[in-house]
């Protein structure tokens, strides 16, 4: 697999001049690499765990350094979830970057691609630190290197370095946190740290969580470290945003997963802030997420913040996870825990569509405001129709999967009345509040996306030229599309999967009695159950019948065709309705959280008409004010002041080393 | 014996303090080099100890005759003015020295109660032509008496070597020669470029580099 990542990428850059042939070599070459992934996976979520040990491990007597790849059923989990998104992916990439021929170097995209998806197995594949640690750099650095493919543009070199910045503060406290961790195994190796948590201090051990909290959940986007997402994501080819929207940020979830339950454990209730504490920021980061989400105008930003919101979700259920845990209930732990990986997967999938249709229209139109679309759904058949699909599962609409994936997580969090603490009690009952409103804001989003850019008549010239984008393309949507279909009407299936996946953190496989058949029953007898199969053929029987009904009973209504009363003015393009307008009422609703700044400016001419009339409104970026411009305001102020002292002269800095040694000399003497 | 000559080798910083010229610096600097190696000499007279002889003779051949050659080599080819351009007077550097020598014996005080009973004093010597080279780079504006000083610390730091440890291995010491050399070398390079970017070898010009 490796070296199949490698020679596609390298035979890419030996290719770079012949576009065809280097975008055949190198896009085939990840979609064979894609594929053998998914086998492995199968087979190791089949049959067993898998290690392999490469001989440049050396051993220095104390601690070993090597490196190690182990595949257990966690990490199957993740390369499957990995995989499954970088196939089409890798197809639809087959016709998307023919766009950069000639412009920017198809060589060098096609090495950076495979490495990307090269790095990423790996990072879930690591056995030890080293490998991880070594795994997640090439991550980072290949993500960048893509995020700031298009050079030529300061926007998108600005982006990439604000991703590069958060991503080292991120990898630091990461690799503090491992190195804490791997002191008190006395090892490197993933497999000697399991369950080391029960040995180690208290106060380290928080330490580490609270440092793998954050490291990690810079790269998950979790409110406030999520700054760099919004930015990096859409400025990236869009082929490129849906891997890094749908498993980039997954592989933080995995090391989340892998360290919490697997290294330091979960012990008991005294463990319980940490769940809270989870609870808590990613109710906000999916609120936050999805506000924003809601009056973005470049509809890629869209997606990236949907991502965040989608995130929060994801660390929703995993927090609750930890809280089950830490009381000892383990059947509804592994309810969570199972929900947790289920959005992860539904989530790459329907992202992952998302941003390659945002890739399409972008294709097609040229720009990526949505302000200027419109009318693409008869320009683009195809795309709108795969695009609906994704945006059906992303609002979670039955029986796609995004439904399944957020009812377990609902039904989890509903179930933690089963707690003997008010206090918890409440403070979950609030995250499921969130969660309610996050869900519905969501769906207003999404139906604001996809009726502006897809509905109506054209709001631009490019918007009104647009053609379907190439078969190529469109296959690898539609193989999505169809994946969002199919998970969702065999979810049960996929749970016993995943359920074998979280057994060992869980303490306890609850597949038995979470599926009954084709129905999903919660862990606690009847509480509640659903069947994705059961309502989506409801829904075949129903949809027909309904509109028989109609059609029937409803009499035959004479329709008469004609134009749009206009009030004799031209109807064009300026009447329709815009996104910003549609976003207008919850933009009053949460004005406080907004803090929208308007501006109207009216220029009168010698008539009494008006001769323009301007509106203005933009979002401050809140985050960015009250957090991070103060501390760059701060850094800034203390190197001004620092920079008294570099003089610029030679005889001054040797005078300071001068000083310096003769007064440690007569310290010290 | 060996301690009069230690002292000769300070008195050689001092006297490179005080030089206003360059030639003279150079020349003190050659003096002071071809002491250090007479030091050198008579440590491996007393220690018996043929390696250091070795080294004797290649301090006085190299820092006593190659390297102030080169230095007026440079000089010539770069024309460069003759005075030494201090920043601070040379009344007052001589005092700051002085300064320095008895800070010097002030700090070495706790070591010097238990060493060697021949080279009871060479180590604060050392360590006061150590400082007083530091001195001269940062009281002087010229990149060429910079060089110098730093090749008198050098000088020191061998003397306190020679004299502490009865010499270090003979690979070592060919070490820091080599090194010695290659970088009067490179700092004649540099300095040959200074003076043809800003007319001049002030490194006070050197300043406008700075954001």
């Amino acid at each position: 697999m490796v070296i199949l990542a490698l020679c596609g990428g390298l035979s890419a850059v030996g290719l770079n001049n012949r576009h065809k042939e280097c975008i055949y070599v190198a896009f085939g070459s990840a979609a064979a690499f894609s594929a053998c992934g998914i086998v492995v996976a199968v087979e190791v979520l089949s049959a067993g765990p898998l290690a392999l040990s490469l001989p440049l491990s050396s051993d220095n007597g104390q601690i070993s350094f090597g490196y190690s790849i182990m595949v257990d059923q966690l990490s199957a989990f993740f390369l499957l979830v990995i995989c499954t998104l970088a196939l089409p992916v890798s197809i639809y990439s087959f016709g998307y970057v023919k766009e950069y021929e000639g412009k920017y170097g198809l060589g060098r995209f096609g090495l950076l691609y495979n490495l990307f998806l090269l790095s990423m197995v790996l990072v879930v594949t690591a056995g030890n630190v080293v490998a991880f640690l070594i795994a997640w750099e090439l991550m980072s650095l290949c993500s960048y290197f893509l995020v700031t493919f298009e050079n030529r543009d300061t926007e998108k070199a600005s982006a990439g370095m604000l991703y590069l910045v958060m991503t080292h503060l991120g990898s630091a406290l990461i690799m503090s946190a491992l190195l804490l961790i791997a002191f008190q195994a006395n090892s490197f190796e993933f497999s000697a740290m399991k369950d080391v948590g029960q040995f180690m201090g208290v106060d380290v051990r928080n330490l580490a969580f609270i440092l793998l909290l954050l490291g990690f959940g810079t790269k998950a986007g979790i409110v406030p470290l999520h700054i760099w997402l919004p930015k990096a994501h859409p400025a990236a080819p869009s082929n490129i945003s849906a891997l890094m929207s749908g498993v980039m940020i997954k592989t933080a979830i995995y090391m989340l997963i892998r360290t919490y339950f697997d290294f330091l454990g979960i012990n008991g209730p005294e463990d319980a802030w940490l769940g809270l504490l989870f609870l808590l920021i990613a109710s906000v980061t999916a609120l936050v997420g999805v506000l924003y989400a809601l009056v973005e105008k470049d509809y890629k930003r869209i997606l990236a913040f949907s991502s965040i919101e989608n995130i929060g979700i994801v660390l929703i259920a995993f927090g609750s996870a930890l809280l089950f845990k830490a009381y000892g209930l383990n059947d509804l732990a592994a309810l969570a825990l199972i929900a947790t990986l289920l959005h992860v997967f539904f989530h790459s999938l329907f992202k992952g569509l998302l941003f390659l249709g945002a890739g399409a229209i972008l294709h097609a139109t040229g720009t990526r405001n949505l302000e200027r679309l419109g009318g693409l759904s008869r320009r683009m058949k195809v795309t709108s129709v795969l695009f609906f699909i994704g945006v059906l599962s992303v609002v979670a609409v039955p029986p796609f999967n995004g439904f399944v994936s957020e009812w377990l997580i609902f039904q989890s969090l509903l179930l933690s009345f089963t707690l003997n603490d008010v206090l918890v009690n409440l403070l979950v009952a609030t995250a499921l509040g969130m969660l309610a409103l996050t869900g519905a804001l969501a769906a207003t989003c999404f139906v604001r996306f996809y009726g502006m850019a897809f509905l109506a008549r054209p709001r631009s010239r490019e918007a009104a030229v647009a053609k379907e984008v190439p078969r190529s393309m469109l296959l690898g949507m539609a193989v999505l599309a169809v994946l969002c279909l199919l998970t969702g009407l065999l979810s049960t299936n996929i749970i016993q999967v995943v359920d074998s996946v979280t057994t060992p953190f869980a303490g306890t496989s609850i597949a038995g009695r979470l599926t009954n058949g084709i129905v999903l029953e919660t862990p606690v007898s009847s509480f509640s159950s659903m069947s994705p199969v059961l309502i989506s053929l409801a829904l075949l029987i129903a949809l027909p019948l309904a509109y028989l009904f109609a059609t029937r009973y409803g009499g035959v209504r004479a329709v008469r065709i004609g134009d749009t009363w206009d009030c004799g003015t031209p109807l064009n393009e300026r009447n329709e309705y815009t996104p910003t307008g549609f976003a207008q009422p919850l933009k009053r609703v949460f004005r406080g959280f907004y803090r929208e700044r308007t501006r109207t400016a009216v220029e009168r001419g010698a008539d009494p008409y008006l001769r323009r009339l301007t509106y203005e409104t933009s979002i401050p970026e809140l985050i960015d004010d009250f957090l991070y411009r103060p501390i760059v305001k701060i850094a800034v102020g203390l190197a001004r002041k620092v920079g008294v002292i570099q003089t610029g002269s030679i005889q001054a800095y040797l005078a300071y080393i001068f000083v310096t040694l003769v007064l440690l000399l007569i310290i010290f003497r | 014996m060996i301690n009069g000559l230690a002292a000769l080798v300070l008195l050689g910083a001092f006297a490179a303090v005080s030089c206003s010229r360059m030639p003279a610096l150079v020349r003190t600097f050659a003096f002071q080099s071809i002491a250090l190696g007479a030091l050198a000499a008579c440590v491996a007279y007393f220690t018996d100890s043929p390696q250091i002889y070795v080294v004797a003779v290649l301090t006085i051949g190299l820092k006593g005759f190659v390297i102030p050659r080169m230095f007026s080599q440079i000089m010539n080819r770069i024309k460069v003015e003759k005075e030494v351009d201090p920043l601070l007077s040379i009344p007052s550097s001589l005092l700051v020295s002085g300064g320095l020598a008895v800070l010097a014996y002030y700090i070495t005080e706790p070591l010097i109660t238990h060493g060697e009973p021949i080279t009871r004093n060479a180590l604060a010597l050392s360590l006061a032509v150590v400082l007083i080279g530091f001195f001269i780079m940062i009281s002087r504006r010229k990149a060429i008496t910079q060089v110098v000083g730093l090749l008198i610390m050098e000088n020191g730091l061998f003397m306190a070597a020679i004299s502490l440890t009865y010499g270090m291995p003979l690979i070592v010491e060919l070490g820091i020669f080599f090194d010695v050399l290659v970088a009067v070398l490179i700092m004649g390079v540099f300095a040959f470029r200074i003076n043809n970017t800003f007319d001049s070898l002030d490194t006070s010009f050197m300043r406008r580099l700075r954001d």
